[in-house]
């Protein structure tokens, strides 16, 4: 790595930290302006007991005084604060419990995503128009126009209604591969798509010619410079999803029952649970953020061509 | 096919109704290895005794604690409040100054779940603790009855407590006995006392502000110890041998599954692995009630779900010689109630077994002499209630409805409609539910003329909306937290924080066309021509310092003709809890409030 790339990096990560501190105070700001507050329920609380939980939570307190205090706890102590509504709960404790099995459930089907995809789409391409090539199209374009809530209702249906292989809920053994299979399908099948124009495109290349001229083994042509090649539209699209899909998918985890952290990002706004949203977002905010990051250095290594700065 | 389908046997055993679902009592043997997978809700908020508010989490402490009091089936089927931690619910004694005493003794053996002695120190800790205005609790509120309340719940301007070192009149002159005072005789105590704010934690293990959260500091003293708990998934119950009644538990293991997918909770129900769910889907209902005839159960329970217009929205169309009038707008909104077919309502929008509503404190709530309180009304001695809600009696309604309606509006002959009712928008939380009552209400009023917008809103933005004041008409629902009218009654006082019509507030403040004279009862009251604070208000006051029951109930009946006098709280149904029962469970049985009892089961 010379000089010039580290450069390139620390600029990054300077931007990156940046990014992610713009992200807290659109959200903080915002999440505040909205109507509504956590203390509300169907049943009003005494106005003694909302003003004591709001001096309790510092709610009381100037909104820009909230902001600093926040962005001091997080920088200072890494302290996210507790959850105003599972009370006795922080948030950093209510992240990590749900990221555990996310991240588990997420990584394991990203992975399934990017090695068939990749399979499958380099296969597509070398095999392009034949019948193999075709099914993998129709099946591809049918996985990623399919949202999740449908394809994983199909799976259980099947594999849960009819022919009882596996159980409904995520906490029974077994219980996360139906879910993983589900979130690994879209990916998969976009990845897939993107392996196959790419490779096709640089199959027509003038240095693939230039090889097979020079009577390169067919193999090494194929892995050695087609697919090599021909993965970083992959790359691009793998950073950013891998962030997506290791933070949970809400749909996913209400058809599975699974403990994962998606639900946290619908119920803490839906209960104005301050803490629990700034949380949920910086996540999602600092992962994207660090997954592009990588893409961007993996260009790199894939090809020396592209400079960074 | 037996049908274990709302048993509507109305029970006034203990002034407790019982509209329960199962006919088994407790009873058979203990197999080692029991156990049952329930499902009742997704990760409750808290599962500490003294913060929970939620029915899902009273569930779960139910079988976690024991109170001085618990309900129970007994033999006949009938539910009723027994002692549990006490060795009896003894009659208060009346003091001088109108105050009432209880004297409780403990039971021999009481233990916490980590083998510490259980003693009454620690009741009088917990009840301190959960009216405090330091923990600030949802349900703080539950010992309002209880003398020194008041100055314990009192707060600063800023938040912090008014009186730090302020406690509840409740002592524990030893390690048996609880000696406990309230401001006034309360026929709901003994009830209170089963309620899950009622029940003991010891200091030592709460000063963990966490301790709620987590199996290794969970300390508890009832039938069962927390086992495990996997957030949002699954949190496991096992029998506690210590506890002092383990003998009469027949169901080792309660595995409560944590979600709140109704599909999901079907799948799991259907393929045999959750003996009980407590939701459906609602497009699912009827399929499910035909599939599952003998396991589809609807039980009763206390609470209306209504319709509250904003009592300042203006309703009278432009130059309206009754512009200002507040009875007039009393007699178009009680008008406009009756034109709403409440059978249709809940036979063929809702679906869930719920009643036709025609009072606002719901069914199940009893009068003085146990009978069911909204049949006292004494509005007709041909239906129960404030109208007819037979479904034979519709057309009338609706009839007389359009009648008074002309006396205001621009009638139209020949279409049928009126022609100067000004537009109206009606605000619901989104839900595909309150979605399809709203559009029958639009529909029924659309029939003759009267123009009703639907606009849905996310939960925490209506509450605020409806909280304010910022609407129309509005969706609205109320349950009940203990068998008696008041909790439907103290919410519309003028500076309640459930005071969604804004009674009194705004221009209603000014508007004195209301009268009370309470001089029968025993009080020296008397209004004419009052404005809302001056007769609600002090109505209220009243009965909440009422010492006489009969006069108390009789009451609380002229409280809800007020508020149903203004036309303001147009009831639509009372609302039942619907779930799913394996019929390989026996044993099991639900309370009015919706908690759900599964030590005494056993399965098939």
């Amino acid at each position: 790595m010379n000089s010039k790339t580290v450069a390139y990096i620390i600029k990054r990560i300077i931007l990156a930290v940046v990014t992610v501190w713009v992200v807290i105070t659109v959200t903080f700001f915002v999440m505040h302006a909205v109507p509504g507050g956590p203390f509300l329920g169907e049943k009003a609380i005494s106005e003694a007991a909302q003003k004591a939980l709001e001096a309790k939570y510092g709610l009381d307190k100037p909104l820009f005084i909230q902001y600093v205090t926040y962005l001091k706890d997080i920088v200072t102590r890494f302290d996210f604060g507790p959850s105003l509504k599972q009370r006795g709960r922080t948030v950093t404790d209510v992240i990590f419990d749900g990221m555990k099995t996310s991240a588990f459930i997420g990584l394991i089907a990203a992975v399934i995503a990017l090695i068939s995809g990749i399979i499958l789409g380099a296969v597509a391409a070398l095999r392009r128009n034949t019948l193999m090539d075709r099914i993998v199209m129709v099946l591809t374009t049918a996985f990623v126009s399919m949202p999740s809530f449908i394809m994983g209702s199909l799976l259980l249906i099947l594999f849960t209604v009819k022919f009882h292989i596996f159980p409904a809920n995520g906490a029974a053994s077994g219980g996360l591969i139906l879910p993983i299979i589900t979130l690994s399908l879209s990916p998969m099948a976009y990845i897939t798509r993107l392996t196959r124009s790419s490779m096709l495109d640089v199959l027509g290349q003038d240095y693939i010619r230039t090889a097979k001229a020079k009577g390169v083994p067919y193999l090494k042509i194929i892995f050695g410079h087609a697919l090599k090649n021909s993965l970083l539209p992959v790359i691009t699209y793998f950073g950013p999803m891998l962030a997506y899909i290791v933070t949970g998918s809400l749909v996913v985890e209400q058809i599975f029952a699974v403990p994962g952290i998606g639900r946290a990002f619908i119920t803490s706004i839906t209960g104005r649970d301050y803490p629990m949203i700034m949380g949920t977002t910086i996540i999602l905010a600092t992962l994207i953020v660090i997954m592009n990051l990588v893409s961007d250095i993996m260009y790199k290594i894939v090809d020396p061509r592209i400079t960074l700065e | 096919m037996k049908k274990r389908f709302l048993a509507m046997a109305l029970t006034g055993v203990m002034a407790v109704t019982a509209l329960t679902a199962c006919e088994s009592t407790p009873g058979g043997s203990s197999s080692a290895d029991s156990s049952i997978n329930v499902c009742i809700g997704s990760e409750p908020d808290t599962i500490d005794p003294a913060l929970n508010s939620a029915v899902d989490g009273a569930t779960l402490l139910v079988h976690l604690y024991s109170g001085l009091s618990k309900w129970e089936m007994n033999d006949s089927g009938v539910l009723e409040i027994v002692p549990d931690a006490a060795v009896e619910l003894p009659e208060g004694v009346e003091n001088a100054d109108g105050t009432i005493t209880y004297t409780y003794t403990l039971r021999d053996g009481l233990k916490w779940s980590d083998g510490q002695d259980l003693k009454a120190s620690d009741f009088v800790y917990a009840w301190n603790r959960a009216a405090s205005a330091e923990l600030a609790a949802d349900y703080g509120y539950m010992f309002e009855v209880v003398d020194g309340y008041n100055e314990v719940a009192d707060v600063n301007e800023d938040g912090t407590p008014a009186n730090p070192d302020a406690k509840l009149n409740v002592q524990a002159p030893d390690d048996k006995t609880i000696v406990v005072t309230l401001y006034n005789p309360v026929s709901y105590w003994n009830e209170l006392l089963a309620f899950p704010t009622y029940f003991p934690v010891r200091e030592d293990v709460v000063s963990n502000e966490a301790w709620a959260t987590d199996p290794s500091t969970y300390v508890c003293n009832g039938p069962y110890k927390m086992a495990s708990w996997e957030h949002n998934s699954l949190i496991t119950l096992e029998k506690n041998d210590s506890f002092v009644d383990a003998d009469q538990i027949t169901m080792n293991t309660i595995n409560f599954y944590l979600s709140d997918d109704q599909n999901n909770m079907l799948t799991n129900f259907k393929n045999g692995d959750w003996q009980l769910i407590d939701d459906i889907p609602t497009n699912e209902i009827a399929s499910v009630k035909s599939e599952f005839n003998d396991q589809f159960v609807i039980a009763g329970q206390l609470g209306t779900y209504y319709v509250c217009w904003n009592v300042n929205e203006d309703i009278l169309p432009a130059g309206s010689p009754y512009a200002d009038d507040e009875n007039a707008k009393a007699e178009i909104r009680r008008a406009v109630g009756l034109l709403f077919d409440r059978n249709y309502i809940v036979n063929d929008v809702a679906q869930g077994g719920e009643l036709p509503a025609s009072s606002f404190v719901s069914m199940g709530l009893t009068d003085a002499d146990g009978s069911q309180f909204y049949k006292n009304v004494g509005v007709s001695s041909d239906f129960d209630g404030y109208y007819n809600v037979s479904a034979d009696a519709y057309t009338d309604n609706f009839n007389e409805a359009v009648e008074i309606l002309k006396k205001y509006y621009t009638y139209d002959e020949t279409s049928g409609k009126f022609t100067d009712f000004p537009v109206l928008t009606y605000i619901y939380n989104t839900s595909e539910g309150h979605k399809a009552i709203g559009e029958y209400l639009q529909n029924a009023m659309a029939g003759i003329g009267i123009t009703m917008n639907l606009e849905n809103q996310e939960w925490a933005t209506f509450l605020n909306t409806r909280k304010d004041g910022a609407y129309s008409i509005a969706r609205n629902g109320w349950l009940a937290d203990y068998n008696d009218p008041i909790c439907f009654l103290d919410m519309w006082t003028t500076d309640s924080g459930n005071n969604d019509v804004q009674f009194g507030r705004g221009d209603h403040a000014d508007d004195a066309v209301y009268s009370i004279d309470l001089t029968p009862y025993g009080f020296d009251t008397k209004v004419e021509n009052g404005t809302w604070a001056e007769t609600y208000d002090v109505l209220i006051s009243s009965i909440k310092s009422c010492t006489d029951n009969d006069n108390r109930y009789k009451m609380m009946h002229e409280a809800e003709d007020m508020i149903m006098s203004t036309g303001c709280i147009c009831p639509l149904y009372f609302y039942t809890d619907m779930y799913l029962l394996s019929d390989k469970v026996d044993g099991f049985f639900s309370n009015p409030l919706g908690y759900k009892y599964f030590m005494y089961t056993t399965i098939k």
